[in-house]
C-alpha cells in the first residue's frame, strides 16, 4: 500500500479556538510538502492534527485511505514519523538508544527491543549516516547531528510518512544543508515527506509542493513557484522579497 | 520605751511575716505565701503528690482522667478539671489556663536542671505566682513530700506519707542487700508494641528495677530509651521480662522467636499494673513506690511474701484517699501476666 | 558500552552477595563463623551438625528475615525513586514525592495513637500510603490548566505538608509516656522489628509493584520524551504514567509499613546507578535495585551491630550515602545533564 497523507476539508485548532480551516491534503510517497507561515500562524497545530496527537476539530485525517481516527496509536506510529521542533536533550541516551526508541510500536507492552528493532535501528543509522556517532551521547551532538538523529528515529519506526517541524530551525548553515539533503534523499526513496520552515529558499530547495498559512487561516496550496510569490509573502508576513531563478530553480531574497 | 513600741509592732506584725522563704530543690529562693489553698501542679508527679498530701488543694489534673482511671478516686476528686502540664515532654499548658486558676502556689516535680530552674523562673516571673520546683528522683521522695507539706502547711499528713514512703525504701533495701550478686536476676523493660524499646541504666524508666538490684541488661549503656533488635535481647538472655504495653505481653507467646527466650518459656513476662497511675516506670512519682512490691514479688518470691493485695489497698488508701474494692484489685492484679502464674 | 554495563552489574552483585554473607555472619548475638557454615551445611545439604537452637532462631529467624526485608526495602525504594526520576524528568525527586510515605506515617502514627497491635499498625501504613497517592493522582488529573506533571508534583507536596500537619497535631496530643515515644520511634525508621510473618505480609505487595516496572523497564523510557513525542511514537502516555505509579505507590506502600521511614535512599541510589551505566532504564533499572538492595543492607547490618542500641538507618543513610554520593559525583564522567 503506497503511503498516502490527506486531508479533507480539515479544521484544525484548540477547543474554542480554532486556527484554520477547510485544508484540503494529498500527499503520495515521494513528495516533500513544505508549509510556510509566520509564528503562531498553525504550523505546530497542523501538524499536530496530521499526527492525530491533537483531534480535528472538522474533517478528516487519511493515511493510506484509512481514517486517522480509527487507527490505534501504535498503527499511526508504524505510518508516521514525527520529528519535533527544537529537540533539547535532557538525558544522556546514546544515539543507538534514542534511535531504538522509534520501534516502540513494534514492540511488546512488557517486552524490549530484539533482534529485528536493532537492525531496523541500524539501517536507520546508516541511511542517515550517522554510524560513527551511534555510541556517542546525545547530550554531546552538535544540533544537525541531534537533528539527524531523531529523524533517524522517525525512520526506525518504520514509517512511510514524516513529519518534520522546523527541522533547520537553530542549526549552523552547514547542518541546514545535511537536513535539506536528507530529506531530498528521503523523498527519492519514496518516502511522503512535510517539513515546515522559515525561509521560503528552502522550499524552492527541497519541497515538490508548498502550503502557505496565514494568522487568520488564509491557505495557498500550489508548486513552490505558483506559492512563493512576491504578493503571497508580503501578505503573509508583511515584508518584500524578490523571487529570481537561479541554475534551474529559484530563490528568494528579502528586500531591505 | 521606743523599743518597747517597735517590739509590740513587730509581734503584731508577725502573722503577716509568716511568709516563708523556701529554698527549692533547683537552688532557688522561692516566696511562699502563708496559707496556701490553691495548688497548680505543672506535671503528672507533683499531681499526684499534692493530691495525696492534700487532695482539697488540688486545682486540677494534667490530663483529665479517664473512665476506668477515675474509678480509683473519689467522685469529687475524679472530676477535677484538666489543666495541662507545664513542664516535661507535651508542654500543654497555657499560661492563660494558669492565671484563670488562681493559684497561690505552682508545683513542680522531676528534673531540676538549669533549664527547667530557668523555666520556672520565666513563668513565676511572668504570673507573680510563686513556682517550687521540687526532686522527683525516686530516692527523693520522703524529701519531696516533707517539703511539700511544709509548703502547703500540710506537715503532718505529708510526714505520715514521707515516713510511709522512707520506711518501703528501707525494707526493700534491706531485703535486696540479702542477695548475692549472682541471685540478682537478669531483667529486661520492653516497651512499646513490639516490645523493643528498653530503658538504658540510671534511666527513669529502668528505677524500679535497678533499685531491687535486678541487672538491667541493657544497664551498660547510661541514658534513657533506645530501641534494640530482638537479636540484642535474645544474646543478653534475660531471666525476667517486664513490659508496659498489653498487646506486646499477647504477641509475645505467640511469636516463636521471642519463644527462644529462657524468660518466655519459664513463663516470666510481667506486664506492670497500669492503674490509675503505673506502677513501673512513668509517671515518675510516688505511684512506684507500690511497683517495688510488685516487682520485688516477681523477682525474689521468697523476699517479698506479703499479701500484694492487702498492700496494695494500703498504699492506695494513703495515696489515693480511697481503698480500691475487691473487683478493683481483681482487675488491677488479675490481669493476665501481673502475678507469676 | 557493553562492557561497561557488563563490568558495573558485575561488580554490583558481587558487592551485594559479599555484603549478604557478612550480614548473616555479623549480629550483636555471637555466632561463630564454624557454627554459621554447620548451619548453612544441615540446611542446604542435609547435614546433621549439633546447632544450639538459640543459634538457629538467631540465624534464620532473626538475622533472616530483616536480611530479606533491607533487601526488597532497598530494592523497592531505589525502584521506585528510579521510576520517578525518569517519569517526572527530574533528578530532586524522591519516591515521596506523591506523599506516599507521609500517607503511610500518618496511618501507622494513628494506629499507635490508638494503641493497636503492630499488626494493625502496618496495615494502617499501607493502606495510608495507598489513600494518600491515591487522593493526590485524583486532586492532580482533575486540574486540567497545568502540565499533567506539576499538578501531581504540586498535589503532591500540598497534601504532604496537609498529612505532616496532621501528624505533628498527633504527637502534640498524645500521651508522651507511652504513645509519644513509640510515635518517634516509628517515624525515626527501623528494621528491628521485622518479623517473618511481616515479610510475608509486605513481600507480595511489594513484588506486585517491582515486578511491572521490572518488565516495563524498556518502555519508561519514553516517559522522559515530551507528551507528544512518546504519543506519536505510539505510547499511551497517561495509562503508561498511571501504571507507573501504581507500582512504585505499591512497593513503596509496603515497603514503608514495614521498615517506617528511611529517606535517601530512593533520591541517592538512582543518581549513583545512572553516573555509573547512563539513563537508560531498561539498563539503570536493574542496577538501581542491585545496588539499592546492597546500600540498605549494608547500612541496616551498621545499625545493629555498631552498638547495643539499635541506630536510626535513615541517619545512616544519610552519613554514608551523601559524601559516597559526591565522591561519585565529583569523579563521574558522564553526568545527568
Amino acid at each position: 500500500m503506497a503511503m498516502r497523507v490527506e486531508a479533507r476539508q480539515l479544521g484544525y485548532g484548540y477547543p474554542g479556538r480554532p486556527v484554520g480551516r477547510d485544508l484540503e491534503l494529498e500527499l503520495g510517497a515521494g513528495e516533500v510538502l513544505c508549509v510556510l507561515g509566520p509564528n503562531g500562524g498553525g504550523k505546530t497545530t497542523l501538524f499536530r492534527t496530521l499526527l492525530g496527537l491533537l483531534a480535528a476539530q472538522a474533517g478528516e485525517v487519511r493515511l493510506e485511505g484509512q481514517p486517522l481516527e480509527a487507527l490505534a496509536r501504535s498503527e499511526v506510529a508504524r505510518r508516521v514519523g514525527y520529528v519535533p521542533q527544537g529537540h533539547v536533550a535532557q538525558f544522556a541516551f546514546t544515539v543507538r538508544d534514542v534511535v531504538l526508541m522509534g520501534r516502540t510500536a513494534h514492540v511488546g507492552l512488557f517486552a524490549a527491543p530484539g533482534a529485528t528493532d536493532r537492525e531496523a535501528a541500524e539501517r536507520a543509522i546508516a541511511a542517515l549516516g550517522i554510524g560513527e556517532l551511534a555510541e556517542r551521547v546525545v547530550t554531546e551532538l552538535s544540533g544537525g547531528e541531534r537533528q539527524l538523529t531523531m529523524i533517524a528515529r522517525a525512520l526506525a519506526q518504520g514509517a512511510r510518512a514524516l513529519v518534520l517541524d522546523e527541522p533547520t530551525a537553530s542549526l549552523d548553515f552547514g547542518n541546514q544543508v545535511r537536513v535539506l539533503r536528507e530529506i531530498r534523499r528521503l523523498a527519492a526513496e519514496g518516502y511522503a515527506v512535510v517539513f515546515s520552515s522559515h525561509d521560503p529558499s528552502q522550499a524552492f530547495l527541497a519541497a515538490s509542493r508548498v502550503l502557505l498559512l496565514a494568522r487568520g487561516g488564509a491557505l495557498r496550496q500550489g508548486t513552490p513557484a505558483e506559492v512563493i510569490t512576491a504578493d503571497n509573502l508580503r501578505q503573509v508576513y508583511g515584508v518584500e522579497v524578490r523571487v529570481a531563478p537561479l541554475e534551474g530553480t529559484n530563490v528568494c531574497l528579502p528586500v531591505l | 520605751m521606743t523599743r518597747a513600741v517597735l517590739a509590740a509592732l513587730l509581734l503584731a506584725a508577725a502573722p503577716a511575716l509568716a511568709q516563708r522563704e523556701m529554698l527549692d530543690a533547683a537552688g532557688r529562693y522561692v516566696v511562699v505565701p502563708a496559707k496556701v489553698e490553691r495548688v497548680y501542679a505543672a506535671g503528672p508527679p507533683a499531681s499526684i503528690l499534692v493530691y495525696a498530701i492534700n487532695p482539697d488543694k488540688l486545682l486540677g489534673w494534667t490530663r483529665a482522667l479517664r473512665a476506668d482511671e477515675a474509678a480509683f478516686f473519689p467522685d469529687k476528686y475524679a472530676r477535677l478539671p484538666e489543666l495541662g502540664r507545664l513542664t516535661g515532654r507535651g508542654n500543654t499548658a497555657n499560661v492563660e489556663v494558669l492565671l484563670k486558676a488562681r493559684p497561690d502556689l505552682v508545683v513542680d516535680v522531676g528534673a531540676t536542671a538549669a533549664v527547667f530552674a530557668s523555666l520556672a523562673d520565666r513563668v513565676q516571673h511572668q504570673t507573680g505566682v510563686p513556682y517550687l520546683l521540687l526532686d522527683g528522683r525516686f530516692e527523693a521522695i520522703p524529701d519531696t513530700l516533707r517539703a511539700l507539706g511544709h509548703a502547703l502547711g500540710d506537715a503532718a499528713a505529708a510526714e505520715r506519707l514521707a515516713e510511709y514512703c522512707e520506711r518501703a525504701l528501707r525494707e526493700v533495701a534491706a531485703r535486696v542487700a540479702q542477695v548475692p550478686p549472682e541471685k540478682r536476676p537478669r531483667a529486661y523493660y520492653g516497651r512499646g508494641p513490639q516490645g523493643l524499646q528498653t530503658a538504658l541504666g540510671g534511666s527513669i524508666n529502668a528505677q524500679v528495677m535497678e533499685f531491687l538490684g535486678a541487672r538491667n541488661v541493657a544497664g551498660a549503656a547510661r541514658g534513657g530509651l533506645a530501641v534494640v533488635s530482638l537479636e540484642q535481647v535474645l544474646a543478653w538472655d534475660p531471666e525476667v521480662i517486664f513490659t508496659n504495653d498489653p498487646n506486646f505481653y499477647e504477641h509475645v507467646w505467640r511469636d516463636a522467636r521471642w519463644g527462644a527466650l529462657a524468660a518466655v518459656r519459664a513463663k516470666r513476662v510481667h506486664l506492670a499494673p497500669h492503674l490509675p497511675f503505673g506502677w513501673f516506670d512513668f509517671p515518675p512519682g510516688p505511684n512506684r513506690i507500690i511497683g517495688l512490691y510488685w516487682a520485688g514479688k516477681i523477682l525474689y518470691p521468697e523476699l517479698f511474701p506479703e499479701d500484694l493485695r492487702a498492700k496494695t489497698a494500703e498504699f492506695y488508701k494513703l495515696f489515693h484517699h480511697r481503698a480500691p474494692s475487691a473487683a478493683q484489685l481483681d482487675q488491677l492484679l488479675g490481669e493476665p501476666g501481673v502475678l507469676p502464674r | 558500552m557493553i562492557r561497561r554495563t557488563a563490568l558495573a552489574y558485575a561488580l554490583a552483585t558481587g558487592a551485594l552477595a559479599l555484603l549478604t554473607v557478612f550480614a548473616f555472619a555479623l549480629g550483636r548475638f555471637p555466632i561463630s563463623a564454624l557454627e554459621l557454615a554447620q548451619l548453612v551445611a544441615n540446611k542446604l545439604f542435609g547435614a546433621a551438625y549439633d546447632i544450639a537452637p538459640s543459634a538457629e532462631t538467631v540465624v534464620l529467624q532473626v538475622r533472616g528475615p530483616r536480611i530479606l526485608a533491607a533487601l526488597l526495602v532497598g530494592a523497592a525504594l531505589a525502584a521506585a525513586g528510579t521510576a520517578y526520576q525518569g517519569m517526572f524528568r527530574n533528578p530532586l525527586v524522591s519516591p515521596d514525592i506523591l506523599g506516599v510515605s507521609a500517607g503511610a506515617a500518618l496511618g501507622a502514627v494513628l494506629g499507635i495513637f490508638f494503641s493497636q497491635s503492630a499488626l494493625v499498625i502496618q496495615l494502617g501504613a499501607f493502606a495510608g500510603g495507598l489513600a494518600a497517592v491515591g487522593l493526590v493522582y485524583a486532586v492532580g488529573s482533575n486540574v486540567r490548566r497545568h502540565d499533567p506533571i506539576l499538578s501531581l508534583i504540586l498535589a503532591g507536596i500540598v497534601l504532604g505538608t496537609l498529612l505532616g500537619a496532621m501528624i505533628a497535631l498527633l504527637k502534640y496530643l498524645a500521651d508522651p509516656y507511652n504513645q509519644l515515644p513509640a510515635i518517634t520511634y516509628w517515624l525515626l525508621g527501623s528494621l528491628a522489628a521485622v518479623s517473618p510473618g511481616d515479610l510475608a505480609l509486605a513481600a507480595p505487595f511489594a513484588l506486585a509493584g517491582l515486578v511491572p516496572l521490572y518488565l516495563l523497564r524498556w518502555r519508561m523510557n519514553l516517559l522522559s520524551l515530551s507528551d507528544d513525542e512518546a504519543r506519536a511514537l505510539g505510547v499511551p502516555v497517561a495509562r503508561l504514567r498511571i501504571a507507573v505509579v501504581c507500582a512504585a505507590t505499591l512497593m513503596t506502600a509496603a515497603a514503608v509499613a514495614i521498615s517506617g521511614i528511611i529517606g535517601w535512599v530512593g533520591l541517592l541510589i538512582p543518581h549513583a546507578a545512572r553516573m555509573l551505566i547512563g539513563p537508560e532504564f531498561s539498563r539503570l533499572l536493574p542496577l538501581s535495585m542491585v545496588l539499592g538492595a546492597a546500600f540498605l543492607l549494608a547500612v541496616d547490618t551498621l545499625a545493629r551491630t555498631v552498638a547495643p542500641i539499635e541506630i536510626p538507618p535513615g541517619v545512616l543513610t544519610a552519613l554514608i550515602g551523601t559524601p559516597f554520593f559526591l565522591w561519585l559525583f565529583v569523579t563521574a564522567r558522564r553526568a545527568w545533564q
